[in-house]
């Protein structure tokens, strides 16, 4: 309960810092410690397998790709200190909205009593780690490859498109962008290789 | 469901062979013409004869006979059920097949002569070579669709070759016409086959006949008569008989191999292989019957009022054709195919001497413009002489034979009308012909009189060289001045006079001659197999009948165009005779006039309707209407279209809120 | 000891807020596509949350396949930027109006 409500005010407090603050880099910054609370959270829930991805492959791929990015982007110019903060101004509607929209989950969950017995539950569900115990990786494995194969291959696709993707986007090769005026150069130099063609 | 395979099924390398060398030729010769010159001639006419030589190893395959099924079938590929294509060649195919590849050899072989020095030389032997293959696709195919297809490919390579010279508006516009016209046989051949396919649920010849009498008679008798509209649209048979005349605009060898020996007996073809229909069917054998009589006539009648070399021919060739077609009509169809064979022979001749004597005289058509020319062209002279003699069934020439089966046969099958109408039409033929060759050869060479004073009266259509050509013609003709044809279109002539003259006798001897034993599997009970006691005349009989009113035929022609005064008098006598040539004969019978009339005009009528008042305003005022909405309703949602990205998330974000209200409210309580 | 379920919902829409804030509010897309992760994250959260609750392990699959597609989404997204800062040479969103009907 007390670990509970730790883990959230730190949640949330590097949520915050991440989202206001001034240089990317600590917003960075103030993404993996939230990242890293996140996966203590996971592992309180028996999702072990899942807290370790987050660490693997939020915290040591996806994170590194942005602060490469902004090393590659911040070299020679300064673009992102341009623009005013704009947060300050938008705090008193953001904390009207979010009052409301807690209302609305409270009003849905009001009558709800599941509650999860999180310092007890391995006496419920055995030993965390321990095949056959739920959130255990074994178990974690067994589902992904047997029910759930179809989707996990096709998360296999959905990755291939996104390195096509990348590789299109922002591969060596400007993308062909076909203008008028170059349509119609294009169009004269086909009949007039054509036309050459005939003279033959 | 059991398959009527109509050949002894098997694998035949020779006759894939046979049938795709032509398609290779063409290819090769349009793709690489620049590269080939002159070689493309060669090329093309090798890959001809090359096919006739595996036609003729492919005899055996042919003529052999097991269990019902006679001749070869090739396989090709399956389909759906009851759609197996595939070749086959049995006699009847066999024979065509042979005129086809044999007689198409000598033409592209001369055709290297003809054609030398033509800019699109090798352009010419790919269009050759691939009609070739398009009519071996036709009379080789085992089904109606590969028929079809065939039927539509020949159009097709016709279109492409009547329409060779395309700097000429008249050889375009004669080309479209003859397409559209057989298009029109196309599509009432497709109906027919719509039909059997939807009776038999194949496609097959061999069910289809099989089949033959299950019809029903309102189906049988709508079937006969789509194809019969096929057949003759191809074959030239009154009423669309009109584009063939016109089709002489294609260089000479397209008129001899397509337009005289093969493409148009695609009807005759066509009866003759569906003869269960016909014979199941005594109504639309008597129609074929009368249609191919009245095209004999009609053929005959205009082909006398004629002056252009080529145009005669083409009217001699439908009329010829309208004998066959009466024959396989009235059910003899070995007749009606004897005539086919022995007519690919003598008309392809007569058209190759004729394009002997147009290339000399540098394109002259004109027979007014020509005369006295025996001296300067023996070997033309003699070229024509035979053909000529061949046509008009002069006794014991090849057409004598199988123009008397012909006539015999309507009266052995009791028509005694359609029997009447051969007779005549035979006398008819003579006179034209004779009088073709009277005023080619005989006389005095008019190439250098005024055109007006031979009375013709349109110097500067087609076949009549200009004025100002004129000039250097008969300079560069004078008398031993004519190009001398080369061997290579001498060749292919004189090979042809043999056949010309000597075919015949495999027809001679009734029951027991060679083409009698040869057809009598593919047509058994034909008019040589049965005997017919009521008919008054015995074929003898017939045959003095045919050759008394063929010689007073010749002695009209004789009289006014050969003796010695008509010959002294032959530019004033020409020129009486085409100012005073009747109009309903000048004008073909009315039928342009008719289809321009009914068909044209009234295109036309509608075209103005609907290009005047129904598209401006109906069809384009909805469109224009609808571009309207259209672009208000654009101007209206580009606004929301502000760029901003965040303002894209704030939507997303009012959106996601909504279900957030809807789920936690409404939706969520149960 | 034990923890409702509904204190696991309010902190991960805590989250998922603080997220939809910084995706509307900020104009550096790097910051936006951080705030985008934010809000995968409390997607997570709640799959395990329940998952847990139900036990049932069909949440944790969910939610390996929300960080698949996170780092597709991460990969692309950065890819966007970068190509954009090449051609526009700035990175405020409201600029690159490139989406303008």
């Amino acid at each position: 309960m007390i670990g509970f409500w730790i883990l959230s005010v730190f949640l949330i407090a590097s949520a915050i810092w991440c989202v206001s603050a001034r240089k990317p880099v600590y917003s960075v910054v103030a993404l993996l410690l939230n990242f890293a609370a996140l996966a203590i959270t996971y592992v309180g829930l028996n999702a072990e397998f899942l807290a370790v991805m987050q660490i693997i492959v939020y915290s040591g791929a996806i994170l590194v790709l942005f602060v490469f990015v902004i090393a590659l982007l911040s070299s020679g110019v300064a673009p992102f200190a341009a623009g005013p903060n704009r947060l300050p101004k938008a705090i008193a509607p953001a904390i009207f909205i979010v009052l409301i929209a807690f209302g609305f989950l409270y009003y849905a969950l009001r009558d709800s009593s599941v509650t999860l017995n999180v310092l007890k539950g391995q006496s419920q569900l055995g030993p965390v780690g321990t095949a056959g115990v739920f959130g255990s990786v074994a178990d974690f494995g067994k589902a992904l490859f047997t029910v759930y194969l179809l989707p996990f291959e096709v998360t296999a696709l959905i990755l291939m498109v996104a390195v096509i993707g990348v590789v299109l986007l922002a591969g060596d090769q400007t993308p062909y962008v076909p203008t008028q005026k170059h349509a119609r150069q294009v169009e004269r130099e086909m009949r007039e290789a054509i036309l050459k063609g005939g003279e033959r | 469901m059991i398959h009527h395979v109509m050949g002894v099924d098997g694998s035949y390398p020779l006759l894939l062979a046979l049938w795709l060398l032509p398609l290779a030729g063409a290819v090769v010769c349009w793709a690489f013409g620049p590269q080939l010159r002159n070689a493309a001639g060669w090329l093309g006419s090798a890959t001809i004869g090359a096919s006739f030589i595996l036609t003729l190893l492919s005899w055996g395959a042919g003529t052999q006979s097991q269990g019902g099924a006679l001749g070869a079938h090739q396989s090709l590929l399956s389909w759906m059920p009851g759609f197996d294509f595939g070749l086959l060649l049995d006699p009847l195919s066999l024979l065509w097949t042979l005129i086809i590849t044999g007689v198409g050899f000598l033409i592209h072989f001369y055709s290297i002569g003809y054609m030398d020095g033509d800019r699109a030389f090798a352009r010419f032997f790919a269009y050759m070579n691939f009609f070739v293959f398009a009519m071996l696709t036709l009379v080789l195919s085992d089904n109606f669709i590969g028929l079809l297809v065939g039927w539509g490919l020949v159009g097709l390579a016709s279109y492409f070759l009547i329409g060779f010279w395309f700097e000429r508006p008249s050889a375009v516009a004669a080309a479209r016409k003859a397409f559209v016209m057989n298009v029109v046989g196309d599509v009432g051949m497709m109906f027919a086959i719509f039909l059997i396919v939807a009776h038999v649920h194949s496609i097959s010849f061999g069910d289809g006949f099989a089949a033959a009498g299950t019809f029903g008679p309102q189906a049988l008798i709508a079937i006969c008569i789509g194809l019969f509209i096929g057949a003759a649209a191809k074959s030239a048979q009154v009423p669309l008989h009109t584009w063939l005349p016109d089709a002489m605009e294609g260089p000479t060898p397209v008129s001899a191999l397509i337009h005289a020996a093969t493409m148009v007996t695609a009807g005759v073809y066509l009866i003759a292989r569906c003869a269960p229909f016909w014979n199941a069917d005594p109504d639309a054998q008597l129609m074929v019957g009368i249609i191919g009589g009245l095209t004999a006539l009609m053929g005959a009648v205009l082909g006398c009022a004629q002056w252009d070399i080529k145009r005669i021919l083409a009217y001699s060739t439908m009329s010829q054709i309208g004998y066959m077609i009466m024959g396989v009509g009235v059910g003899a169809y070995e007749g009606g195919v004897a005539h086919f064979f022995t007519h690919a022979f003598f008309k392809a001749q007569l058209f190759l001497g004729s394009g002997l004597i147009i290339h000399a005289l540098s394109n002259e058509q004109d027979v007014r413009r020509m005369g006295g020319l025996w001296k300067k062209m023996p070997f033309a002279f003699i070229a024509m002489l035979t053909g000529v003699l061949s046509i008009c069934g002069f006794p014991f020439t090849s057409g004598y034979f199988s123009k008397d089966m012909d006539i015999y046969g309507a009266l052995a099958e009791h028509h005694v009308g359609l029997f009447v109408v051969g007779i005549v039409t035979a006398g008819i033929t003579a006179y034209y012909m004779f009088r073709l060759l009277f005023v080619t050869f005989f006389g005095k060479y008019r190439g250098h009189v005024d055109p007006s004073d031979l009375g013709i009266r349109h110097p500067e259509l087609a076949g009549t060289a200009l004025p100002s050509q004129a000039e250097e013609v008969h300079v560069a003709h004078e008398p031993a001045h004519h190009h001398a044809p080369s061997w290579i279109m001498n060749v292919p002539v004189a090979i042809l006079i043999l056949p010309s003259l000597l075919i015949g006798w495999l027809m001679f001897g009734g029951d027991s001659s060679p083409w009698a034993r040869f057809f009598a599997p593919e047509f058994p009970g034909g008019p040589e197999g049965v005997v017919h006691p009521s008919t008054f005349l015995n074929e003898g009989m017939t045959s003095v009948i045919v050759l008394l009113v063929v010689v007073v035929g010749f002695a009209i022609a004789y009289w006014r165009y050969a003796t010695k005064e008509a010959q002294a008098d032959a530019v004033a006598r020409l020129r009486t005779e085409s100012v005073h040539m009747p109009p309903v004969l000048t004008n073909l019978f009315y039928f342009d006039a008719f289809y321009d009339l009914i068909v044209v005009r009234t295109s036309q009528l509608f075209g103005t309707i609907f290009g005047r008042a129904l598209d401006p305003h109906v069809v384009d005022g909805a469109v224009r209407e609808g571009v309207f909405i259209t672009r208000w309703a654009g101007v209206f949602v580009q606004s929301l279209q502000t760029g901003l990205v965040r303002a894209y998330a704030l939507v997303l974000v009012f959106g996601a809120a909504c279900f957030i209200i809807y789920y936690a409210t409404i939706g969520g309580a149960h | 000891m034990t923890v409702p379920v509904v204190d696991y919902v309010a902190l991960s829409s805590v989250i998922f807020f603080i997220g939809v804030a910084g995706v509307l509010l900020r104009r550096n897309p790097l910051v936006m596509l951080m705030s985008i992760e934010l809000m995968f994250n409390a997607a997570n959260l709640l799959f395990l949350t329940f998952a847990r609750a139900w036990v049932n392990n069909a949440g944790h699959i969910f939610a390996f396949l929300v960080i698949t597609v996170a780092a597709a989404e991460a990969a692309i997204g950065l890819a966007i930027v970068v190509t954009v800062f090449r051609t526009e040479k700035n990175v405020d969103v409201d600029e690159v109006r490139a989406l303008r009907g």
